[in-house]
């Protein structure tokens, strides 16, 4: 997240509004945002209600960390046109590489340009 | 020879299965928990071979143990890291990330939906129309 962060800049220039959506319950979000100083408007969907509208529940076995949620998101990033259209996502695989600032940056060049 | 003298004989016979299947739950335990360590980061290897590599070992280690006999306690050990090491792969084997089929798709228009924000806010999706948005969906924000 912090490295996103550091790419602010880079988004405003180019008015994108980030928005996050995790499973963390809102106070958890809020310390987090103390702690790293974030300015996107981030969201909590615990009962993974918007996870569902998008369809990125994870449908496959995951071996990850107990959570208060019953299931998690497949880690994805989209890009939102005026219009509310998708115009470029990326499913993550990886869970250490989720999609880099630097990855979506390029993306974002080709799809805005 | 009697039966007694069977067991005291076999008491005092070395047992080298012993030492391997200590060292087969001491690999299955180290394994697992570096596994846990990276997993509790959500930083889950993209090489997973080392893993299921090591796990492969153990199990060689378990068996050999009682192919060498061994002591009560070495078999023990050997069955926890058999166990250990078989759950574990099955475990690495069916992790993985799926979309649903009706997954958004480029092109689609998002759906409208509402959710909370850190302080207890409504947040409508609504209010991004007009703005060029990056949506990002984490396992976990920190």
């Amino acid at each position: 997240m912090r490295r996103w962060e550091e790419l602010r800049s880079e988004f405003e220039g180019r008015g994108i509004q980030v928005v996050t959506v995790s499973t963390d319950l809102p106070e958890e979000i809020r310390d987090q945002r103390q702690h790293h100083g974030l300015q996107a408007i981030m969201l909590s969907d615990r009962d993974l209600a918007v996870t569902d509208a998008f369809g990125l529940r994870n449908q496959g076995a995951h071996s990850g960390p107990p959570s208060g949620a019953e299931a998690l998101p497949v880690p994805t990033t989209l890009l939102i046109d005026r219009d509310g259209k998708v115009l470029w996502l990326e499913h993550s695989e990886n869970y250490q590489k989720r999609s880099g600032p630097e990855f979506v940056l390029a993306a974002i060049e080709t799809h805005l340009n | 020879m009697s039966t007694e003298e069977t067991t005291a004989t076999d008491a005092r016979k070395p047992k080298p299965g012993t030492a391997l299947g200590l060292l087969a739950l001491g690999i299955a335990a180290a394994t697992l928990s570096v596994w846990v360590l990276l997993i509790r980061r959500v930083a889950i290897p993209e090489n997973r071979g080392i893993f299921l590599f090591l796990c492969g070992l153990t199990a060689a280690l378990a068996v050999g143990a009682f192919v060498r006999r061994t002591r009560w306690y070495g078999g023990i050990a050997a069955v926890l890291a058999l166990a250990g090491s078989a759950l574990f792969s099955f475990t690495v084997a069916i992790s993985g990330q799926e979309v649903a089929p009706n997954s958004i798709q480029v092109g689609e228009t998002i759906p409208q939906f509402t959710a909370l924000i850190e302080d207890g806010d409504t947040f409508d999706s609504t209010s991004l129309r007009g703005q060029l948005v990056l949506l990002k969906f984490f396992r976990a924000h920190w």
